[in-house]
């Protein structure tokens, strides 16, 4: 049994332009239908927004609110500005996360080319709005740490400029492996059924993935938050002239 | 003989990574619980940042995990 059997992408839609393969997927379909949730939620959520809040809008209240105290508070006025793209990110990522978590579902962040994709988002969206607001020169002395010696200045830039490079693959590795993990994990103990071949050992197994199973709960909300709280202060860097 | 190389290097990947990140995560709730105890007041703010500190170890540890999958199915 192969383990990324459960997360194999299945071509349903084949589509080429010029030697890119951008066929429409398992995982790309369950992507855009969790674009369709955000935007129908927050739909709901401002159709008829009162103010004697309904359900959803108290959850979409209190998510927003949540993003702007935790993440965007040092931005002041401005966090208003980023609040949409941040909460869309997290969003997103969340109901991906979730909508993986059903049976038979591939998770679209399961897979590194999607969470790549989200990650190169952030990453020029950080760099373009880091050279806008402070121009190019002072956006390559805002690279270099104030109160260094000139004479490390040669060494610490090429370092500077890797870790900013760095960033995107971090980003992309983390939500991705964290989301396959749980899922091989979750295979792995209903394999263990397979393995022994006995009906004495299926109840632990399957007791072990209820717990597994509200632990991924748990991880996909921490890994949307983690994502959306790194996108935001990268963005702080870039906005923020003063260090 | 490559194909056993590549079993040992993934497990060993994985193990060494969970050694260190299961240390990284036992100083850091210590140190969070021990602040708690002090500051019993803070204890939202100390265990959101805990939490985040503890997702980026797992991180690394998952890194490692990443390879070791990349090996076993080489």
């Amino acid at each position: 049994m192969n383990i990324f059997e459960h997360l194999k992408q299945v071509k349903i839609i084949g589509l080429e332009i010029s030697g890119f393969d951008i066929s429409i997927t398992n995982g790309v379909l369950i992507g855009f239908l969790a674009a369709v949730l955000v935007i129908l939620f927050f739909l709901a959520a401002a159709n008829q927004a009162k103010l004697k809040p309904t359900f959803i809008q108290t959850i979409a209240e209190y998510l927003i609110q949540f993003v702007k105290d935790e993440m965007l508070s040092p931005l002041g006025e401005e966090a208003y500005a980023w609040l949409p793209f941040i909460v869309s990110i997290f969003c997103f990522i969340l109901f991906c996360n979730l909508l993986g978590l059903i049976p038979g579902v591939v998770p679209p962040t399961s897979n590194i080319n999607f969470t790549a994709m989200l990650a190169v988002i952030v990453f020029f969206t950080v760099q373009i709005t880091g050279v806008v607001r402070q121009g190019p020169v002072g956006y390559v002395k805002s690279l270099i740490p104030q109160g260094v010696p000139s004479l490390l200045i040669p060494f610490l830039l090429p370092i500077e400029i890797i870790g900013q490079f760095a960033r995107p693959f971090s980003l992309a590795v983390r939500l991705f492996a964290n989301m396959f993990a749980g899922h091989a994990i979750i295979l792995t103990l209903i394999g263990l059924i397979f393995v022994f071949q006995s009906y004495l050992i299926v109840p632990f197994p399957v007791l072990g993935n209820v717990a597994i199973m509200a632990f991924e709960v748990f991880v996909s909300f921490i890994q949307a938050f983690i994502f959306a709280f790194l996108a935001s202060s990268y963005i702080i860097g870039a906005v923020r002239t003063e260090h | 003989m490559e194909k056993v190389a590549a079993f040992l290097g993934a497990g060993l990947s994985i193990g060494l990574a969970a050694i260190g990140a299961s240390i990284a995560i036992g100083m850091l709730s210590a140190k969070a619980m021990e602040g708690i105890a002090r500051q019993p007041e803070a204890t939202n703010n100390i265990r959101t940042s805990m939490i985040i500190a503890i997702a980026f170890v797992e991180a690394i540890a998952l890194y490692a995990l990443v390879i070791s999958l990349i090996l076993v199915t080489k």
